[in-house]
């Protein structure tokens, strides 16, 4: 059998996972109005969580079936997400989106917390699941689909490494003022200088190190989107890597590392290499 | 990126920001770095497979051994030898095996480390191919190109070399020639394709059930789905070795011969080529029995794709264009990232 440490391994890597999440979402501050929340962290976050609890049994805390309802809340979002993003901008969204991994990292958990369950015997060792007792016997139902999940997922790991090495994501927080982030501003870091926004994201523009982009529909003269403005105190939830950030970060460096969007692709990338293994092993 | 403000009674907003959502560029690999992309998830496939339970059971120590038998004993012995090892150290070494090939994807997908992660991917595909498959059954007469000869993890190695970032060739007509220049790489094609014309024809392969016992072997284990094409494709071939033998002989022929043949012929044979592999990928190799569990590769239906597509002509010839044109092709390159690549 594969040994019980490498699972603790993994389970540690997401618990690592988690804290990093939860920092970044402790620093959107989502109990003050116009504050910035990513879903992606949030994702990530109850991701992690529950992927330690099935590595790990001694880790697990919600049952079953609570985590299917948490994905299955999830996927609807990350369908409805993936949806609008195709909208705008077309296949490039299942490819090059940040929603659409998402999507299929939901999908993952949720057939691997229901294909655990109708089998219930075979699948004693899903801890998470049926409260058995190691992992080291993970078992799942139809491996094609498993094998499906994983080789999307390793595409997009692959893809996501690429890119994070290509300087796609930038190493430093977006440092946007929450007033800028009112006013329609990119919030996050991650964020590429829009064409003809320079003067006005050129704090976004500094954490990105990568390409810029062109054709985003902001205004050419202020930056801002058409419809943005957001003065009535309420909250911004945004799906994508970016960096969290209202002036300098708590922390210092450290903290400018931690809410970058790069850091935020590494756990995405851990996240699926852990789950892919997660898949194949329990074919 | 989009940032959705969550307004009470606000749909319509929402949905709009939802749906506007602009996010970084994405850094935009070219044909070889795809490739690349490509090749480095196979390894992390055969990575995370390798520390599936099997592997750490004596079974795997066994099927290691078991590549000894049949070979001459300079193989023979340091197979034999390696599988001992691997039977007293079974958890260290199979998860430094496994760890080794995870790292080997990581490290191609890593744009700063893709060089040194080629460079240990070919060493490590001579040293399985030596050690953990013997040779890929080549001097038994056990290969065909069904079950994966000359061995697929020797077409990891060859991959590499053809995918090495570098550009030794002034006018590339295709991605392969980049690293090695178009003459080497047509040479390497038609030695390999034609080496798998020779394991078609072997006498083992053309007995009137060889391929068809070759599907069937195949076929434990496996979902019912992919079972039932087993079984439609063994039934076809039942008792028919020796006229599917030629038929795959024929087809191998013409796929080695390709790379020389003019542009149009060429991109037929590799089409043809592709839609071989991957009807062998399902059929006889059962994605690599990946889903029968147990397997430490998906065998050599998505290699030799990945080959095929490093010979697909080019639109244009780099080495030809115009200058201006190059500049401004440099100027993509570099924005791409690929200068970081090519120092």
């Amino acid at each position: 059998m594969t040994p019980a440490w490498i699972f603790d391994l993994l389970a540690a890597l997401m618990l690592v996972v988690a804290a990093v999440s939860a920092v970044r979402l402790v620093a959107a501050r989502p109990w003050r109005p116009g504050s910035v929340i990513i879903d992606t962290d949030i994702a990530h976050l109850l991701m992690a969580i529950a992927m330690a609890g099935v590595l790990a049994s001694s880790l697990s805390t919600l049952p079953g079936t609570a985590w299917e309802v948490i994905f299955g809340v999830m996927i609807a979002w990350y369908v409805f997400r993936v949806v609008l993003d195709a909208r705008a901008n077309g296949v490039r969204a299942l490819a090059g989106g940040h929603c659409a991994p998402h999507l299929v990292h939901s999908g993952a958990m949720l057939y691997m917390f229901l294909a655990a369950t109708s089998s219930a015997g075979a699948m004693a060792g899903m801890a998470g699941m049926s409260g058995g007792p190691a992992s080291a016997m993970l078992m799942l139902s139809d491996p094609t689909l498993a094998f499906v999940f994983a080789a999307i997922l390793i595409g997009y790991s692959i893809w996501d490494l690429d890119q994070l090495s290509g300087k796609r994501y930038g190493l430093a927080s977006a440092r946007v003022p929450l007033v800028q982030v009112r006013a329609g501003v990119p919030a996050m870091a991650g964020v590429p200088a829009m064409a003809g926004a320079e003067s006005v994201a050129e704090s976004v523009a500094g954490a990105f190190s990568g390409p810029r982009h062109a054709g985003a529909d902001l205004d050419p003269g202020t930056g801002s989107r058409p419809d943005s403005g957001r003065a009535d105190g309420s909250h911004v939830v945004a799906c994508g890597d970016g960096a969290i950030g209202d002036g300098a970060a708590a922390g210092g460096a450290i903290g400018e590392f931690l809410l970058s969007p790069a850091v935020t692709v590494g756990c995405r990338i851990t996240m699926s290499v852990a789950m892919v293994f997660m898949l194949l092993i329990a074919i | 990126m989009s940032q959705v403000a969550v307004t009470p009674g606000g749909r319509a907003a929402l949905r709009g920001r939802l749906g506007s959502e602009a996010r970084a560029a994405a850094v935009r690999p070219d044909t070889r770095r795809a490739l690349q992309l490509g090749l480095a998830a196979v390894w992390l496939l055969d990575g995370v497979l390798q520390y599936q339970p099997f592997m750490y059971t004596k079974a795997f120590a066994q099927s290691l051994a078991g590549t000894a038998a049949g070979n001459p004993s300079v193989i023979a012995r340091p197979i034999t030898w390696d599988a001992n090892l691997v039977q007293h150290h079974l958890v260290l070494i199979n998860t430094t095996f496994a760890t080794v090939q995870l790292l080997l994807g990581l490290g191609i997908a890593f744009r700063p480390t893709v060089r040194i992660a080629l460079a240990a991917s070919i060493a490590w595909s001579v040293g399985v191919w030596l050690f953990g498959e013997g040779l890929g059954g080549v001097l038994i007469g056990g290969a065909s190109p069904l079950n994966g000869a000359p061995g697929a993890v020797i077409i990891y190695g060859l991959l590499a070399v053809l995918l090495w970032p570098a550009d030794r060739a002034p006018s590339a007509p295709f991605i392969a020639a980049r690293a090695v220049g178009a003459h080497v790489a047509r040479a390497l094609w038609l030695v390999f394709w034609l080496s798998e014309v020779y394991f078609a024809l072997i006498p083992a392969n053309r007995a009137p059930q060889a391929v068809n016992a070759m599907i069937v072997r195949m076929e434990g284990g496996e979902p019912g789905w992919l079972a039932a094409i087993q079984r439609g494709g063994a039934s076809l071939v039942a008792n028919q070795g020796l006229a599917a033998s030629v038929a795959l002989a024929v087809a191998l022929a013409l796929i080695a011969v390709g790379v020389y043949l003019p542009r149009s012929l060429a991109k037929a044979t590799l089409v043809l080529a592709i839609v071989l592999a991957l009807v062998i990928w399902v059929v006889a190799q059962a994605l690599g029995a990946i889903l029968a569990s147990g397997a430490t590769d998906p065998n050599s239906g998505p290699l030799l794709v990945l080959l095929a597509l490093a010979y697909w002509p080019a639109r244009t010839v780099i080495g030809r264009q115009p200058a201006a044109g190059r500049h401004r092709a440099a100027a993509v390159l570099a924005a791409a990232g690929e200068a970081e690549l090519a120092r």
